[in-house]
């Protein structure tokens, strides 16, 4: 129940006693009188004053009573119509509006001052997250000179023929650590500044198809030391308007992931159509999958479905949250819906071009043209 | 050939001249733009490796400053925000290669080298031949000790990368970028299972192996 319907329901119950109140003291009044000028019984014959009293109740305070209770709802409405729309608005608080501000009425009542409240905590939220943001996007810039100096200076080390082969060993291992280190660095890089709204995107007709049966043809090659099949069960003739390199990476991060978390001899199987006006990708896979109750985390930064075998498997935990930036950036979605041990399903739904054949673009070198027809990324 | 180095922290401008002049480049090194802008108008340099965090004077400004001067010094840019927005403007404002940090030192090397080389611009021969393994790139055919190979598209470019760069070192990056044409890292081990496939064709049931994995940093492909 509503307070609005509460409050009204309290208010008709007094509203009820008060009348009750008033005609029991009325009545006692009336008798009281009555028998205090016993001669008027004589003028006026037999006097029922409780008939009357009724009557009075009836015809006047019940209608004064309905009119109050409804005057008492709207009256209600009036005063919680500010908490409705603080409400609302609060359901439309999330990380990237944290700036709007709620209008104030500014006469300093009650609610006015919940209104201040309200925006100055979504205020300091807003500084939070930037300050987070700020953070690592400093941290993932800054650890990069030290990694510069590091790997220079090692490789420097190792191309000095003097050390002994276990020595080398050694300094290899570090090399690989701060490969593994860097990937690590330059994908955090990436997702902050996205986050941050500072990566612009070319937006030009791609031929998706194109790029899926290209993918298919890495992925045979990738899936092979593991004895995995990869399967391209259908690839419709789509255009879409984007980053021919992010969509790309989209691509390879999906066929990857569902390369190495396949089981051995599992299957990979990729089909691309059409489906209400838009490219409909989907990428399955045989592995192991993901347990239901983890699902809605996959595209966390560093989610790992199964911490134990971390190791096992390569990569640095952000392919998954690339792929979600970069589908979210092209005004599209991204879902993983897995049935463990049977079949994880990512499905890509990016908004398709016009379905005649899109001018292609060929490209070989086109790292000087890449400037034109750019698009602010939209952070998903 | 003699190569500027601008860089400002200090370590890295070490380890480059280090390893630069162990290539035999000669290597002027200077700390921040203003002195490189002089030291490059004053001195014909074959290539300038040029970081564009700099105190004062910004990489891309000196660079644009040198371009502006008519100067068509060879430029690799090299940057620790390494994004592809500060490679295209870096490319844009005519830049001829970016490397962003951190980077291999053979990577370095080997771009250096191909920078000094463009000036020069050679033709592409119509077959490379490295030890008996000789690519056509017409018919994009190549054979070895009288058997020939089926190559994909991928496989015959990322052959044709690795012969047209024989006895130089390719990085994991290069090859993403001229057979790939990436210019991220895309965190998988693409390049290695390409190699290894195009190692068995190549490779395999020779005595002497042409395709070498240089581990750290990358592939070559050299006589034996």
């Amino acid at each position: 129940m509503t307070i609005r319907a509460r409050l009204t329901l309290w208010y008709a119950v007094i509203l009820f006693v008060s009348v009750l109140v008033i005609t029991g003291l009325s009545y006692r009044e009336f008798d009281h009188d009555r028998t205090m000028d016993e001669h008027f019984r004589g003028r006026y014959g037999e006097y029922d004053a409780w008939e009357d009293l009724a009557e009075i109740t009836l015809s006047l305070g019940l209608p004064a009573a309905l009119i109050g209770l409804a005057g008492g709802w709207w009256l209600m409405r009036k005063a919680m119509s500010p908490v409705s729309a603080l409400t609302d608005a609060a359901a439309r608080v999330h990380e990237g509006n944290l700036r709007e501000q709620l209008p104030r009425s500014g006469n300093g009542d009650e609610l006015d001052r919940l209104t201040a409240v309200f925006n100055a905590m979504t205020a300091r939220l807003d500084s939070s997250f930037n300050r987070i943001r700020e953070f690592t996007l400093h941290a993932s810039h800054e650890l990069k000179t030290p990694l510069t100096v590091l790997r220079g200076e090692l490789e420097t080390a190792l191309r000095d023929q003097a050390h002994d082969p276990a020595e080398r060993e050694r300094l290899l291992s570090q090399l690989d650590e701060i490969e593994r280190l860097t990937v690590i660095v330059d994908g955090l890089s990436l997702l902050t500044k996205a986050d941050a709204g500072l990566i612009t995107l070319k937006q030009e007709p791609v031929r998706l198809d194109e790029l899926v049966r290209e993918s298919h043809a890495d992925a045979l090659i990738l899936a092979r030391p593991r004895a995995v099949r990869v399967e391209l069960e259908r690839c419709e003739e789509i255009s879409v308007r984007g980053d021919r390199h992010r969509l790309r990476q989209l691509l390879l991060n999906l066929t990857d992931n569902a390369i190495k978390y396949n089981r051995p001899d599992g299957t990979v199987t990729m089909s691309l159509c059409r489906v209400n006006g838009h490219a409909e990708l989907k990428i399955a896979n045989t592995g192991a999958g993901i347990p239901a109750e983890l699902q809605p985390r996959v595209f966390d930064r560093f989610f790992r479905a199964d911490p134990s075998h971390g190791d096992a498997v390569e990569g640095c935990g952000l392919g998954l949250s690339i792929a979600q930036w970069i589908a979210g950036a092209h005004g599209g979605t991204i879902e993983l819906i897995s049935e463990p041990e049977k079949l994880t399903t990512a499905t890509v739904r990016l908004p398709a071009g016009e379905s005649a054949a899109a001018p292609v673009v060929q490209r070989r070198n086109n790292s000087a043209a890449e400037s034109a027809n750019r698009i602010p990324a939209v952070v998903s | 050939m003699r190569v500027l180095v601008v860089e400002d922290e200090r370590k890295t401008a070490t380890f480059i001249r280090k390893a630069l002049l162990a290539e035999s480049f000669a290597v002027d090194v200077s700390h921040n733009g203003a002195e490189a802008l002089t030291l490059a108008t004053k001195t014909p340099f074959d290539a300038i490796v040029l970081d564009i965090m700099l105190p004062g004077q910004d990489g891309l400004s000196v660079l644009r400053q040198l371009r502006e001067q008519k100067d068509a010094t060879p430029i690799l840019l090299l940057s620790a925000r390494g994004q592809v927005d500060e490679r295209v403007e870096g490319l844009n404002a005519g830049a001829d290669d970016y490397l962003p940090k951190p980077f291999a030192l053979a990577e370095l090397i080997a771009r250096v080298r191909s920078l000094g080389r463009r000036r020069t611009s050679e033709a592409k021969p119509a077959q490379l031949r490295v030890a008996d393994l000789t690519l056509d790139t017409n018919t994009r055919q190549a054979h070895r000790g009288g058997n020939s190979f089926e190559l994909t598209t991928r496989e015959y470019r990322l052959l044709e990368f690795l012969m047209h760069s024989a006895g130089r070192i390719c990085s994991r990056m290069m090859i993403l970028e001229q057979v790939w044409e990436y210019h991220f890292d895309p965190g998988t081990n693409l390049v290695d299972v390409y190699i290894k496939r195009l190692r068995e064709k190549i490779d395999d049931g020779f005595e002497a192996k042409l395709l070498h994995t240089v581990r750290g940093t990358g592939y070559v492909l050299k006589e034996p």
